[in-house]
């Protein structure tokens, strides 16, 4: 019992670190942030492999702590840190206190929806499931709420980061090939998201998403 | 499942293709070995796709990788549009290209980024179509995007790298629902079989669809929807569909309408499959029904109003898709046939007023109705392939998107939408009004005095006028083994053994085939044969 406790525990970890990256000043400090959220994930998958006793959990972990806590937020961290919009700021569009009222919200919502869930083997584990939910829409929240176009990116992180976790409560014993698959898929996303950034800044010497305008209608 | 090395011989020959090309340094390469790679990795990936669509109609499922890769009717008939439409498109790149380069717009580098992400983006296309590990196909639709921003962002302007970016952020974020909706029924899966190495596999989530968690399959289907929609283009999430497939090179603008939506549309199919088995059709087709019918009404209202080609155009495939999505609403072996159908003619066509537009583009080097005149005049072969073009589209006989257009209304009429359907028909009316403002001010208006005359070169006029007999001869009558593989193809998404003749409506009269299989009581799905079952259902 004290392992779901903990586990529960955890993910609640996961939505403050969330809200350290959304609401982080600078693109840099929330790569930080991202990688400290992602070694949360990793903790908790080892945490759910040892309670479920799925070995494919501890595989996962080591991938995830390869790729999340390590690949992405090192291309990240080096690719962001060439550019930087003094004009825009944060990028926020409304003040952190309603952001983490959002979040508040989202997650209660979420905790709602997947009081309905029937499944076996999230009965013990429903604050998780509903925590990695609300971790999905947070990362959209991210996206809709944010000027800055890196911060994008880190919103489609934080929604990978809530689909993975899901996963990895609803089907532990998911071959692992399937996790190296979105892993691996997550990494080039990040990627290719890094490198348009860059020529974006390079053209328009901006980071604002509201100055991409050209195309209307 | 037949064991074959076709599934994997398909993909790899792409793949080796883009690694190659996109591997070795510029200055090793000149633009004839992209060229030659380039059309060597199109032309096998049609002859491949003719291959395994021979050997399904032969009975076959050819299998790879334990199961990872499946092909069958259904996935066969995306295969051959992923195939013949690149190959046209791929065609017609040449001549595009090589323009392009004269003008300075691309340099050789950004010539073998062309060509080596080309060749990626045809195998995620076709790692879609042949994925039968759920998260596979998950992994292959969020490819696409990966693959093909570099090719919408390619000419490094401040318009094309805006579209490459709200293409990847919106389809990516859009796909991550996508991501959601497959765990969740992979999880669900997962509990209810035995082996989870299984519970990735849709043909075995297909045979097993009756144990899955009906509330769980219904949340999922949601974010499936929504998730592949987006990529799709389905209201209301198609608003980077505009910006990217105008943006984009024109023969990759044609590949995205005409090829990259169907394959988002393909993995919808397999889902609404699924939740056929699992929940029955009412739930899938409703919400299916409603996003379709939307993005019908609001694609024509916008496409009218364009006064850029390639932007109608791209909000023509908007409609389209959502015309698709409605035959899919709809059911029934009609309505799924007649989808699948339409999303065929529509590749065809689509492709040919794509790659029609890049004509215009390197004729008045603008895209902006109001000064592009007389192209009939100025360039006769590019304006007469135009006007096919957009009268196929504007669904008008005896054009292939006729057809498919009719068969939807016919099975919405036997469905008994007439309302819907009639409304349907009116902004359909909007849509021909556009398309008639083209071909009266573009192709047949009065070109500026001092305009030039002569036509584009050849390389890329025969790619246009292979895609405009293809679309004159699935309009007069669909091939046999076309017809035949829709026909499965419905069968399959149904889970239903009906077999369904699929024919132009004309092709009926007087077919000794077609009134024997009328005799032996199977269902005829040509409009005209629908159209009466409904008749005589209506009178009883």
């Amino acid at each position: 019992m004290h392992e779901f406790l903990f586990i529960n525990g955890l993910s609640g970890l996961l939505i403050i670190t969330a809200l350290m990256v959304i609401l982080s000043k600078k693109a840099i400090n929330s790569a930080i942030y991202y990688a400290a959220q992602s070694f949360v994930i990793v903790v908790l998958f080892i945490f759910l492999g040892a309670q479920t006793g799925s070995g494919e959990l501890y595989l996962w972990s080591f991938t995830a702590f390869i790729t999340k806590v390590l690949l992405v937020p090192f291309i990240m961290y080096t690719m962001f840190r060439r550019l930087d919009d003094g004009e825009l700021g944060s990028g926020q569009v409304m003040p952190a206190a309603f952001s983490a009222i959002g979040a508040a919200l989202i997650v209660i919502l979420c905790y709602a929806v997947v009081s309905g869930v029937t499944l076996p083997s999230a009965e013990n584990l429903k604050p998780a499931l509903a925590i990695s939910l609300a971790h999905f829409f947070l990362g959209l929240f991210c996206i809709v709420a944010q000027r800055n176009i890196l911060k994008q990116v880190f919103g489609y992180c934080l929604m990978e980061n809530g689909s993975h976790l899901t996963l990895a409560i609803l089907a532990p014993n998911a071959p692992e090939l399937v996790e190296i698959g979105i892993a691996t898929d997550a990494v080039f996303a990040v990627a290719i998201m890094a490198v348009l950034g860059t020529r974006i800044f390079g053209k328009f010497n901006s980071l604002d998403a509201g100055k991409l305008t050209t195309l209307k209608g | 499942m037949t064991p074959s090395l076709l599934p994997i011989l398909i993909l790899i020959v792409p793949l080796v293709a883009a690694l190659g090309l996109l591997l070795t340094p510029t200055r090793n390469l000149t633009t004839r070995t992209c060229e030659g790679v380039h059309i060597g990795s199109i032309v096998l990936i049609v002859l491949l796709s003719l291959g395994l669509a021979a050997s399904v109609l032969a009975g076959n499922h050819p299998s790879s990788l334990g199961g990872w890769l499946y092909v069958d009717a259904l996935g066969v008939i995306f295969l051959l549009i992923i195939g013949v439409v690149g190959l046209m498109t791929g065609l017609y790149s040449i001549g595009y290209i090589r323009h392009d380069l004269e003008e300075g717009l691309l340099d050789a580098h950004r010539v073998k980024i062309y060509y080596g992400f080309f060749s990626l983006f045809l195998f995620t296309m076709l790692l879609s179509a042949t994925a039968n590990n759920i998260v596979m196909m998950w992994v292959a639709v969020e490819a696409t995007t990966l693959g093909s921003a570099f090719l919408v962002g390619i000419y490094g302007q401040k318009s094309s790298l805006e579209a490459a970016w709200k293409y990847v952020i919106i389809c990516t974020v859009g796909v991550a629902f996508g991501l959601y909706g497959t765990v969740l029924v992979f999880a669900n899966g997962a509990e209810v079989l035995s082996d989870p190495h299984q519970a990735v596999l849709w043909t075995s989530l297909a045979e097993n669809a009756k144990l899955l968690d009906p509330s769980l399959m219904k949340i999922a289907f949601v974010f499936v929807l929504v998730g592949f929609g987006t990529k799709a283009g389905l209201f209301p999430m198609y608003a980077w569909l505009p910006d990217a497939h105008s943006e984009a090179p024109s023969p990759v603008s044609g590949l995205l309408s005409g090829v990259l939506l169907k394959c988002a549309l393909f993995v919808i199919i397999r889902y609404y499959a699924l939740m056929i088995r699992s929940i029955g059709p009412e739930f899938p087709q409703t919400l299916i029904l409603v996003l379709g019918t939307l993005s019908v009404i609001v694609a024509a209202m916008l496409f009218y109003v364009q006064k850029d080609l390639k932007r109608k155009l791209a909000y023509s495939s908007v409609e389209h898709v959502g015309f698709i999505a409605v035959g899919l609403g709809l059911g029934g072996p009609l309505g799924v046939a007649a989808a699948l159908l339409h999303s065929i003619n529509h590749s065809l066509a689509k492709a040919l007023l794509f790659c029609g537009s890049g004509n215009v583009v390197m004729k008045y080097g603008t895209r902006d109705l109001g000064k592009v005149k007389g192209m009939l005049r100025l360039a006769p072969a590019s304006g007469v392939l135009l006007m096919v073009g957009a009268l196929a589209l504007s669904g008008f006989p005896p054009f292939n998107v006729f057809v498919s257009e009719f068969m939807i209304f016919t099975a919405g009429i036997k469905a008994g939408y007439w309302i819907l359907m009639l409304v349907l028909l009116g902004f359909f009316t909007v849509t021909i009004a556009g398309f008639v403002q083209i071909i009266s001010g573009s192709v047949l208006g009065k070109p500026e005095e001092n305009a030039k005359v002569g036509d584009v070169g050849k390389q890329t006029l025969i790619p246009l006028g292979i895609l405009a007999a293809m679309v004159l001869i699935m309009g007069f009558a669909v091939p046999t083994p076309i017809a035949r593989l829709v026909s499965q193809a419905s069968a399959i998404v149904l889970d239903s053994g009906d077999p369904i003749v699929v024919k132009a409506p004309w092709s009926l009269f007087g077919n000794e085939e077609a009134t024997v299989a009328e005799k032996a009581g199977n269902l005829i799905v040509t409009p005209a044969a629908a159209a009466e079952t409904a008749q005589n259902t209506e009178t009883k």
